[in-house]
């Protein structure tokens, strides 16, 4: 029997207040949805017949059943079948919540997702060991890898029809469990991110997004890469850590880098890139290796709790706030690993080649 | 009194935020009166209430002077008040009393108060977008850091007159803040089925202009992504997009009887989407500002509320000389 493909593609991401404090990317959903076929047409030509889609009323679904028709329509048969996932749209993140969980109940083999950090992220809670392959539709996007969305479904078609090695076509991944303790009624919130976390002051949600980094006081990542941006950004540009070493790095931040954040002396500004194209002065205060599986209780007593670069929940000083990082939480799908792998073997030729043939 | 008050975590203070519960409370109950006179036909005219979008409204012009313009909508009354013009007069024009805002001949669809900005709300979809760019035009010429704000719904975006606008306001980098009130339904049109870019936000990238959605019932959201976007505007970073994401708690006139909604969605909006409420559980968990003093300020408006029906009622009606009066404007 064939696999089975989950897509959960978001038609909200991108759009927060980043398009006017920075010039963040908006990506529209005619190309949310170009993007889709793209990965439709990649997974077809690797044998996937048939794809579980979640539903939604922003817009891609229609524009991708309309491609798919057009194609029809041509004599073309380039595109597995679509299913969309019976269940109520809410246009919230439940949707991307419930929407994994039907498609992981029905056996799918992998999930591909489009969106930014925060639609992976929901989607990683959920997805159990169902691998992921990112695709960036969002704004700052540290998690999914950037490349054409055709290779990524091209590798996941690969990598679900057996034809790479489990070992090379999906890869652990890391994240960081947050634990919030209410201290006036005893209650428990536990959330995730997938790359980051940062406390900041500011002690309401808001319009989410981060931009004010006189209000950054600690930033706790899974990997720190210097090619992306975001918070990840500004410990990869202190002390770069891979997405497949075990642990992450924590740093303490100040309200700039001249030591004047409330009683914490900075020992440097760093220039860093905290948004699409805004870079900004960061003061640092000292960062550390944050080892798997240690909780790590944070010095800041109340603000917010960004989780992968948006404010999420708030915390006082009566309140308990742990964070703990752990390895090989869940998977994705290696596109690098599994497209070096079908070159190596020749898996898109038609005929066997000699490994020398020239 | 609440037990304890903590350090105030939110951008506003104490002060401010009661003024800004008390505008959404004010609105609240002004919409929530003339529901119930509506239906006992005190009320000449048509109204379309605001109720359950007055976040929106509040978030937005709390960063405005009397000096900024806006240009409302046939659902105005939330930016009246939000925007400054006495409650008394805007009753009295809705009763159609003389002692109205327009001396009673414009009603609840075209209160205007030009000593508060606020150009009138306007009968006509998709009217108000082309009026703010020539206030804001003016702003520009004069230099005085004015700034325009429209406000669309979801259907009258689909007007050429609001697309013009965009584009208007791009080529000429007019501080105008575009602002559409998704309340999901264009009248009974769900968006889904009229909107073929499926996204304001889209709509704007596609004129050269960035577009924000936020969470319409979250005062925060709101004020907060309003606040960077009016003064990007002011500064004369150009024109923006606003999109906020909100739920209107009545139909889309006093009698519709909204078949085309969900069975229970109007129950679970209210009961999970009420800005109001959202407003005061936050300020009063983080021990800002106690329950008691949300509730004197309820009091406060209620006894406006009540003054204003009351007072328009005993106004007198426009007289027959009145229909010249005001026709032409001298400059």
């Amino acid at each position: 029997m064939a696999p089975v493909v989950g897509i959960v593609a978001n038609p909200v991401s991108a759009r927060d207040i980043r398009r006017v404090v920075a010039n963040a990317t908006s990506l529209q959903i005619a190309d949310r949805a170009n993007i889709l076929l793209r990965v439709l047409a990649a997974l077809r030509a690797c044998g996937v017949q048939d794809v579980l889609m979640m539903p939604e009323n922003g817009g891609i679904r229609a524009h991708v059943e309309r491609g798919v028709m057009r194609a029809k329509s041509r004599g073309e048969d380039i595109y597995p079948s679509l299913h969309p996932v019976a269940m109520p749209v809410t246009g919230t993140v439940a949707d991307t919540h419930r929407a994994t969980v039907e498609m992981r109940r029905a056996g799918v083999a992998a999930l591909v997702v489009l969106g930014g950090d925060g639609t992976h992220r929901a989607v990683a809670a959920d997805c159990g060991t169902v691998p992921i392959a990112g695709i960036s539709t969002g704004t700052n996007n540290a998690f999914p890898e950037h490349r054409e969305p055709t290779i990524t479904g091209l590798a996941t078609g690969l990598a679900v029809t057996g034809r790479v090695p489990p070992h090379i076509a999906f890869a652990a991944n890391k994240r960081i469990d947050v634990s919030l303790i209410n201290g006036a009624n005893g209650g428990a919130v536990t959330d995730l991110a997938l790359v980051d976390v940062a406390l900041v002051t500011e002690r309401y949600i808001g319009a989410r997004a981060l931009w004010r980094t006189e209000n950054f006081r600690e930033l706790y990542v899974t990997f720190a890469d210097p090619e992306v941006i975001g918070m990840s950004a500004i410990a990869g540009l202190l002390e770069p850590v891979g997405r497949d070493e075990s642990g992450g790095l924590m740093v303490r931040l100040s309200a700039d880098g001249d030591g004047a954040g409330e009683g914490r002396r900075g020992t440097t500004t760093l220039h860093a890139p905290i948004a699409p194209g805004m870079m900004a002065r960061v003061g640092v205060t000292d960062w550390r290796r944050m080892p798997a599986d240690v909780a790590f209780v944070p010095e800041v007593a109340a603000g917010s709790i960004a989780l992968d670069g948006e404010r999420e929940l708030s915390f006082t000083e009566r309140d308990r706030l742990s964070l703990t990082l752990r390895d090989g939480a869940f998977r994705t799908v290696n596109v690098a690993a599994v497209m070096r792998h079908a070159g190596q073997n020749r898996l898109l030729t038609a005929t066997p080649v000699p490994a020398t043939a020239f | 009194m609440s037990a304890t008050m903590s350090a105030n975590p939110f951008p506003l203070g104490k002060d401010e935020l009661l003024q800004a519960y008390r505008t959404m409370r004010t609105i609240r109950e002004f919409e929530e009166r003339l529901h119930v006179d509506f239906a006992k036909g005190d009320i000449p005219g048509f109204v379309h209430l605001y109720a359950g979008e007055e976040a929106c409204a509040t978030g937005i012009m709390m960063h405005l002077n009397d000096n900024d313009r806006i240009a409302s909508t046939h659902r105005g009354h939330g930016h009246c008040i939000a925007k400054g013009v006495d409650v008394h007069a805007m009753m009295a024009e809705i009763y159609g009393r003389s002692t109205g805002a327009c001396r009673g001949k414009g009603g609840s669809m075209h209160i205007a108060d030009l000593s508060k900005g606020m150009m009138g709300a306007n009968g006509i979809l998709g009217a108000g977008a082309p009026l703010i760019c020539g206030a804001a035009l003016a702003a520009k010429v004069r230099g005085d850091r004015g700034v325009g704000i429209t406000f669309v719904g979801d259907g009258a975006s689909n007007q050429g007159t609001f697309l013009e606008s965009l584009n208007l306001a791009a080529v000429w980098n007019l501080p105008v803040v575009f602002v559409v009130e998704n309340n999901g339904y264009a009248e009974s049109t769900a968006m889904e089925w009229a909107v073929s870019c499926d996204s304001y936000v889209d709509r704007a990238t596609g004129f050269g202009m960035p577009g924000v959605t936020v969470d319409g019932t979250d005062f925060f959201a709101v004020y907060e992504a309003a606040g960077e976007i009016i003064r990007r505007a002011r500064d004369g970073g150009g024109p923006a997009l606003l999109e906020c994401n909100m739920v209107r708690f009545y139909g889309h006139f006093e009698g519709d009887a909204q078949t085309y909604r969900a069975k229970g969605e109007l129950e679970s909006i209210r009961a999970s989407r009420d800005c109001l409420t959202i407003l005061s559980e936050r300020v009063i968990e983080a021990g800002v500002i106690g329950r008691d003093e949300l509730q004197a300020v309820d009091r406060e408006v209620g006894a406006l509320i009540e003054d204003a029906v009351r007072a328009a009622k005993a106004a007198p009606l426009p007289v027959a000389e009145d229909l010249l009066r005001d026709v032409y404007v001298a400059y």
